[in-house]
């Protein structure tokens, strides 16, 4: 039995993007109604499990999968979601429930670079966006006011007006960071969606130092919020509804979604505008899901491009000792970095990076690693404390250039509801691996200021994963080589649209959820024209309507 | 969700002038054993539970163990291995015969290939991670009174509770 319901608006996708796109367009009149696969969750059980978790370094530990809307786990063991066609892992993770993935961000608001958007023209790899940052910065600007971000000025990233509040206030341990590396590096605060005061109906941090699974106080924005709002604003939100296809008519207008119940029972959706924003890995998804007769490579894919393109920013590290107690741990996980390296003229022969300090407290780690090494009798307390006082880390955040063989496609695999699983195609390029090698000459000087001793590279050739899942749905001018148009509508279909990190066409070196925010507020603008966002709105009204 | 631990964590589960916490012990344990945990070494109700206590205070180097949490992790650790009591027994003995320093335990036990050589990491973990088992079977015991955070207490709190208000994490530690 298929039960019928509609609305002007249909989004696919409850995470920070989908849901402040179905805010925006309920605020604006518009009946909204968005399907979200997974369940509701709640901020005190999320809590409650992390510190019931076995796995304190896992940030998916807090979060297990509903069966009807798996997502990816890999411990204590790969549940298989995200299949591996390799030749690399690409182990991304991401949470399919209501507000999707930020629930267990550390809130990194990044803007781009101008020149991010300019790489093929500056430096020849790449591609160019189909817009300037200058189009970008109203929209920079809107995003920050409604999620309330918190930076300081001297990043890279120029804008128009201030940010909503000043930077979150710095860690004694990021403190002794910026001092020691004067001159040799700026260390500044990193542009965080936290609190530095109250803001939106929400608490400043009093430095729970768990923003990573999960802000217990909601002093850093997570996509809960959009969809609480989005729901505050008259949107209806359909928690634990698979969309499993979209339905073309014969003009290759979108008329329908498709949806499974936990029971399997489904329910189709008609409506105007359909608005995917379902991850980049969902989404291309649910794209190359729904082929037909008409378009038998999926939707909105006479380019071939969808899930192409596929991005994320991987990261190799130093791990030391300084020769002063720091006691990471105190405050909040990600307050500062080194952002001098994410442009240049370098960036025509190797990938530009940004150095990163975390602040998460050493203890679960330093206990780890004296129970493996055997250290027993009171030489444990004794070492415990001086390893977790000064245990420090860095690493880069690289970018990766956008690659069609990276890309996601349809696994032979299916899940419990007898969809096909995603499979990821991934490689990690010289490019990338270049800039890699550079920055350890980066690492050993930080340590070198630091006092450090016992220095632990990673592995190289070996990286960790940021989960800034990228590309796989690009924008772009030429309907031959892109998804999207410069504001998020399919070339092949008028009525849909993506609101998504997966529509950048290139990765940078920032946490990409800012820039997805912008790009769906921008989008949402050009469906539904609101009033200027910079000339009529000021920041508080933002606040307050968002509260 | 409460977001701060109590105020006198450290003080309520560990303070070893507390006679009633305190677990009792002479009789299972030599003057090795004995010099280096005095503070335990009082007569113990209960053999086997008595001597993973005075075990574990060996291990973890403290002189004072919560009575209840070593229950839960006894508890916890037993259904993990069906002869954990003669275990602990055994490697207490192994301790006091040979007066094996804890700091070489672990290689004397992995260099003797002793099947005892997996129970002071499990005794370890869960007293210090307050984690029992591992992989699938691991099960969370303990986390604000684990002993890792109990050990660092007077300069972090556990993640999850709040450091302080605003900015108080701007200063230097204590």
């Amino acid at each position: 039995m298929s039960l019928q319901s509609s609305a002007d608006v249909v989004v696919i996708g409850s995470g920070i993007c989908g849901s402040l796109a179905a805010w925006r367009f309920a605020t604006q009149g518009a009946s909204v109604l968005i399907l979200e696969a997974g369940p509701r969750l709640d901020r005190g059980r999320i809590v409650a499990a992390f510190r019931n978790s076995t796995r304190r370094g896992d940030w998916m530990s807090p979060y297990p999968p509903s069966p009807w809307a798996p997502h990816p786990i890999y411990k204590p063991k790969d549940n298989g979601y995200l299949v591996q066609a390799g030749p690399y892992p690409y182990p991304a993770e991401y949470i399919r429930a209501v507000g999707g993935t930020t629930w267990h961000w550390a809130a990194q608001a990044w803007r781009l670079l101008p020149n991010d958007l300019r790489i093929k023209s500056l430096y020849g790899v790449g591609v160019d966006w189909p817009m300037t940052y200058e189009e970008l910065d109203p929209w920079y600007q809107e995003a920050e006011e409604i999620i309330g971000v918190a930076g300081a000025p001297n990043t890279g990233s120029p804008r128009s007006k201030p940010f909503p509040m000043e930077p979150v206030a710095e860690p004694w341990s990021m403190r002794r960071f910026r001092e020691r590396l004067a001159p040799s590096y700026a260390v500044v605060a990193n542009t965080v969606a936290r609190n530095s005061r109250s803001y939106g109906g929400r608490p400043a941090c009093v430095g729970n130092n768990s923003c990573q699974p999960i802000c217990p106080v909601n002093a850093q924005y997570t996509g809960d919020n959009a969809a609480d709002a989005a729901e505050a604003a008259g949107a209806k939100l359909v928690p634990n509804a698979v969309v499993y296809r979209i339905e073309h008519d014969a003009q290759g207008r979108i008329a329908a979604v498709h949806y499974y119940d936990p029971d399997k029972t489904s329910h189709r959706v008609t409506g105007k505008t359909f608005i995917l924003a379902a991850n980049g890995i969902e989404s291309p998804k649910l794209l190359l899901l729904s082929a037909s007769s008409k378009y038998p490579n999926g939707l909105a894919n006479s380019s071939g491009m969808v899930g192409r393109h596929l991005m994320d920013h991987p990261s190799s590290s130093l791990t030391f000792y300084a020769d002063e107690e720091l006691w990471l741990g105190r405050g909040p996980q990600s307050p500062s970095s080194i952002n001098t390296l994410r442009d240049g003229a370098f960036r025509s022969e190797h990938a530009p990076y940004r150095l990163d300090f975390t602040n998460i407290s050493q203890v679960y780690s330093v206990t780890q690693y004296l129970i493996k090494e055997g250290v027993y009798g009171p030489e444990f307390e004794k070492q415990l404390r001086w390893r977790a006082a000064r245990q420090v880390n860095v690493k880069n955040v690289l970018e990766v250039l956008p690659d069609p063989d990276n890309r996601i496609t349809l696994s032979s695999e299916k899940d419990a509801m007898g969809i096909p699983k995603p499979e990821a195609h991934y490689s990690i390029g010289d490019y990338t691996r270049r800039a890699a090698d550079v920055s350890k000459a980066d690492f050993a000087r930080i340590a070198e200021l630091m006092g450090g001793t016992g220095l632990r590279y990673s592995a190289d050739g070996q990286f960790a994963n940021n989960q800034h899942i990228t590309g796989t749905m690009g924008m772009g001018s030429d309907p031959a080589t892109s998804v999207t148009d410069g504001y998020g509508r399919t070339h092949d279909h008028e009525n849909l649209f993506i609101c998504s990190t997966g529509v950048m066409p290139t990765a940078a070196t920032m946490n990409s959820t800012l820039t997805a925010i912008a790009l769906a507020l921008r989008t949402v603008n050009h469906i539904q024209p609101a009033p200027a966002p910079t000339s009529s709105t000021t920041s508080a009204a933002r606040e307050e309507s968002h509260a | 969700m409460a977001t701060n631990p109590p105020n006198d964590l450290t003080t309520r589960l560990y303070d070893p002038a507390d006679p009633t916490r305190r677990r009792l012990l002479a009789g299972l344990l030599t003057a090795y054993t004995a010099s280096l945990i005095p503070a335990l070494a009082e007569p113990a109700p209960h053999a086997d539970r008595g001597a993973f206590t005075a075990l574990s205070a060996i291990l973890v180097g403290r002189q004072a163990l919560d009575s209840v949490q070593a229950t839960h992790l006894y508890d916890a650790l037993a259904v993990n291995n069906p002869y954990f009591a003669a275990d602990v027994q055994a490697l207490l003995g192994l301790i006091d015969r040979r007066h094996i320093d804890p700091m070489q335990l672990q290689s004397v036990l992995d260099a003797e290939h002793s099947p005892l050589a997996p129970l002071p990491r499990n005794i370890v973990g869960a007293w210090c991670l307050g984690i029992v088992g591992s992989g699938e079977a691991a099960r969370c015991i303990a986390f604000e009174t684990a002993l890792n955070a109990v050990m660092v207490a007077d300069v972090l709190k556990p993640p999850t509770y709040a450091y302080g208000v605003y900015g108080s994490w701007a200063s230097k530690p204590v």
